[in-house]
């Protein structure tokens, strides 16, 4: 009989057999198909029931994204939420399981998400060996979250409410504050996602750094950059006789004006189109001016940046076909140049760090859950976009706009300030109201760029917003 | 011992970490390792001669049970008292088996009541169609005795096994021999084989009216293993083959629920939010597992409706992964392993079937159940032995092992004393 009973026990070892070669192909053979299969709503419940990292503004401690537990029926869920709200909307961005992610929450969901990848401290290891749902490491940004609250709410109160705010620290390429307006409410996208993407004023277009604009006189300034390069000196004399007549276009200055004989440095203040025009065709060229924009970034969509950057352009066309015309008109930034806050506020910065452009960046560091940093990237220069005496030249020039030009309001007592305005014909209603500054002009801490969308004239839209907001950054202290 | 009750704390403090309850785990954790440290220390006390390794067996699989169940129903409106109502019941199984092993160590003497077992069995089958009887998901396998409700079929089962043990024993030799052969075919003389063929078609009508597959799947398929234990005749294999074939046919024609079952176990995705919900679920869980699995609390397993019953493998499988689901398998190989250990030693052929009888239903068990889950086979509702969630199948589970234990026992004493060892080769001529 026992050899009955060996048999038999030889059957169940083979049943066990089987039974595990089983879960093998479940497990291992067709575990990705299974993993994809439609029916299969894991990698959605997964990404709602384990908390996500937080997201920080630059003081480390203001929470910009966090995920609350809900309890339901089937296990507890994690609810993402934005303490601050609509001003951090663009940057943050929004994490939802119907219409995707944007900002942050997309760019570093492999940081904010848990799981997934080695383990990368002691505790992070234990946590995942117990098995318990992880939270993703926290993602701290450079945003300052009171400029970048002020920037919003002068942007909304602002005459078309349509417009843009980048601010930067020169030295290091920290973003301090990138504000949008209108913008939306990451705690509402689930809600109103189909009004939003459908919304005419376009709330879910970040207008500093995805929509493209002419600038205008602020684009100056890389033409006043190329003329000096070529060896035109701020005290060189130019005549202005209120409109330059090329084959098939008149320049004509801002509200008809004509200024005379002028210096560079009061062409630059006054903003005079008829020598930046004659600058950019007789002493310039469209080689060496589109050279100076390609240097300070033009052309370059910023793939490295965190979020998504529309990149500036000079003209459709390459140089060496371009019209005297648009030479003239590129000169004083119209004709096809098409930019942004975002890159106006790189080239207010590389001038005032002495030419350096450095790497612009918005995450300051990534944090496990318990503090322990696992990346923290460190300024680098992204291009030197000047040399530094030229940079130097240009800086000042800039801050005699604010002198010369009698741009008061733009003054911060007890610094030096460096700026430049724009008021660019849009085509389409009001000019363009842009301003780009930094100061204090010898030891810039921050640059800044403001764009009004048909906000008008430039001293009187962007420029009075931005000096509130250099003053509470720079004396106040927001 | 002292591994399988730390591999629980060890499950328990997990769970305590990883989801932050309350101390409630703690407690019945405590409580559940006394229990289990007592009734070994009682069994090693009043059988030294029995097999060490069982009852270390049981507890690492009720341990793991306890820990599955709480995990699965701990924060589930309604269902937070499961586990603990698991540990009452693991504490009534230890308290039975205790009783059993008092009592019972000449379990001699119930072979010699095994026709009146065998009638009790048939009636506790039967007492489900009684008005006490009700209906569990189609299944009509309960029985409501006020205060507790129960299972008879588990016990019913062990019952059984009794009977044939006994029965098969006594009669085993003359059942061997051929007294007719039909179609080349040796058959049996109906006289002896008539009492088994009874109780066996009474008990798996019964069950099949029912409508309870699992049970009468093992119904069938035990019986008919002791008889070939017991007379080696594959003439017994093969007609119970031809029978099951012809009689999961007819069911299937028959009844509803079998095609259902069928139908979801051969194409799940026809009907996936419906039919084939539960063991699409139960793929996706496993297949979600991986190698390592997920961790414990870190699965979806309660997607799976009954997963703490019979589904508790696939949490198993999702959460501690292919190493763990393995590792799990091997312990009820273990476990098989042993009890085939012990029918092997023991010194007559009524032990001997018992042993394996209750073995083999114990794997039988096991394999019928992850088996089903893991879409290997079609499924059939039973409990995993030890870990599932269900008070009958757990006590039904502690006197199998009780019995087990006696059986060694005797075998362990006899060889202890220096008896002669004696194979008990005594087959069929």
């Amino acid at each position: 009989m026992n050899a009955h009973l060996r048999r038999t026990f030889y059957l169940f070892v083979a049943g066990f057999t089987g039974l595990v070669m089983m879960l093998a192909y479940w497990q291992v053979y067709s575990r990705e198909a299974l993993a994809n299969n439609p029916e299969n709503g894991f990698q959605t419940q997964r990404s709602i029931s384990s908390p996500r990292g937080l997201i920080l503004a630059g003081d480390g401690e203001t929470v910009l994204a966090k995920s609350v537990k809900r309890p339901t029926p089937r296990g507890p869920v994690y609810d993402r939420v934005y303490p601050l709200g609509t001003p951090f909307s663009n940057v943050v961005g929004y994490w939802s399981t119907r219409y995707g992610a944007t900002g942050i929450e997309i760019s570093n969901n492999s940081d904010l998400s848990s799981v997934v990848g080695e383990p990368e401290t002691l505790d992070d290891l234990i946590n995942r060996a117990t098995g318990g749902p992880q939270p993703g490491n926290n993602v701290v940004l450079t945003i300052d979250p009171g400029l970048q609250k002020l920037a919003y709410q002068e942007l909304s109160a602002s005459s078309t409410g349509r417009g843009a705010v980048v601010a930067l620290n020169p030295k290091t390429g920290e973003i301090l504050a990138m504000a949008t307006s209108p913008s939306f409410d990451a705690n509402e996208v689930d809600e109103n996602y189909p009004e939003l993407a459908n919304a005419e004023d376009a709330p879910l277009v970040d207008r500093g750094t995805q929509s493209l604009y002419p600038p205008g006189s602020v684009f100056k300034v890389i033409t006043a950059a190329a003329a000096l390069e070529v060896g035109v000196s701020p005290e060189q004399h130019f005549f202005d006789s209120g409109a330059y007549e090329l084959p098939g276009y008149t320049v004509h200055n801002f509200e008809g004006k004509d200024f005379g004989d002028v210096t560079f440095t009061r062409a630059l203040a006054y903003s005079i189109n008829v020598v930046f025009a004659k600058i950019a065709v007789n002493i310039v060229g469209a080689q060496r001016l589109t050279d100076m924009a390609l240097n300070f970034g033009f052309g370059d969509p910023y793939d490295d940046f965190p979020l998504p950057v529309s990149g500036s352009s000079v003209n459709s066309l390459p140089p060496e076909k371009w019209t005297t015309g648009t030479l003239a008109q590129t000169g004083f930034g119209q004709g096809e140049v098409q930019t942004n806050a975002f890159e106006m506020a790189l080239v207010a910065a590389a001038i005032g760090n002495d030419g350096k452009l450095m790497e612009p960046r918005i995450v300051r560091e990534v944090r496990s859950p318990d503090g322990i940093i696992l990346d923290k990237p460190t300024p680098s220069v992204r291009r030197q976009a000047l040399p530094p005496d030229t940079a130097e030249t240009l800086n000042e020039m800039m801050q005699q706009v604010i002198i010369q030009g009698g741009l008061t309001d733009a003054e911060i007592e007890g610094m030096k300030v460096a700026g430049k305005t724009g008021t660019a014909e849009s085509g389409n209603g009001e000019p363009h109201s842009w301003w780009i500054t930094f100061a204090p002009a010898d030891d810039p801490k921050i640059a800044m760029c403001v764009m009004i969308e048909n906000g008008g004239r430039a001293d009187k839209g962007a420029l009075p917003i931005a000096a509130r907001l250099m003053k509470a950054y720079l004396v106040d202290g927001v | 011992m002292v591994l399988a009750l730390l591999v629980t704390i060890l499950g328990f403090a997990t769970l305590i970490f990883v989801q932050q309850a309350a101390s409630p785990p703690l407690i019945y954790g405590a409580y559940y390792a006394g229990t289990l440290l007592v009734l070994y220390l009682g069994v090693r006390v009043l059988l030294p001669h029995s097999d060490v390794l069982l009852l270390p067996i049981v507890t690492l699989l009720t341990g793991l049970g306890l820990v599955m169940i709480f995990r699965l129903t701990y924060d589930v409106e309604g269902a937070q008292k499961l586990a603990l109502t698991q540990a009452v019941w693991i504490l009534i199984g230890s308290g039975a088996m205790f009783l059993l092993v008092l009592f019972f160590r000449n379990y001699d003497r119930i072979f010699d009541y095994k026709y009146l077992l065998a009638i009790a069995a048939v009636f506790l089958i039967a007492s489900t169609f009684t008005p006490l009887g009700y209906t569990v998901n189609g299944a009509r396998l309960w029985v409501d005795l006020g205060p507790v409700n129960f299972q008879p079929s588990e016990f019913a089962r062990i019952a059984l096994v009794v009977f044939f043990a006994g029965y098969l024993a006594e009669k085993r030799d003359v059942m061997a021999a051929t007294s007719r052969s039909f179609l080349g075919v040796e058959l049996p003389a109906i006289k002896y084989f008539g009492p088994v063929a009874l109780v066996w078609a009474a008990s798996l009508g019964l069950l099949v009216f029912e409508k309870d597959l699992g049970s009468s799947l093992l119904f069938f398929a035990v019986p008919l293993l002791m008889l070939y234990a017991a007379t080696g005749r594959t003439a017994y294999v093969l007609l119970g083959g031809v029978l099951f074939s012809v009689g999961s046919f007819v069911a299937f024609l028959l009844f509803e629920h079998v095609q259902l079952r069928v139908q979801s176990w051969l194409d799940p995705w026809r009907d996936p939010d419906g039919t084939g919900f539960q063991i699409l679920q139960s793929i996706f869980n496993i297949a979600d597992g991986g190698l390592l699995g997920t961790g414990l609390g870190a699965g979806f397993a309660q997607t799976i409706p009954e997963v703490e019953t019979d589904f508790v493998f696939s949490a198993i499988a999702s959460e501690l992964g292919l190493l763990g689901a393995t590792a799990v398998l091997l312990a009820f190989l273990a476990f098989t392993y042993r009890g085939t250990k012990i029918a092997l030693l023991a010194e007559d052929d009524a032990s001997k079937l018992l042993a394996f009888g209750l073995t083999a239903m114990f794997a039988l068990q096991t394999l019928v159940i992850v088996g089903g889950v893991t879409k290997a086979i079609p499924l059939t509702g039973i409990t995993l032995p030890f870990v599932s969630y269900g008070g009958s199948s757990v006590v039904g589970n502690f006197l199998l092992t009780g019995l087990l234990l006696l059986v060694s026992e005797r075998a362990g004493r006899r060889e202890a004393e220096g008896l002669a060892y004696k194979d008990g080769r005594r087959g069929p001529p």
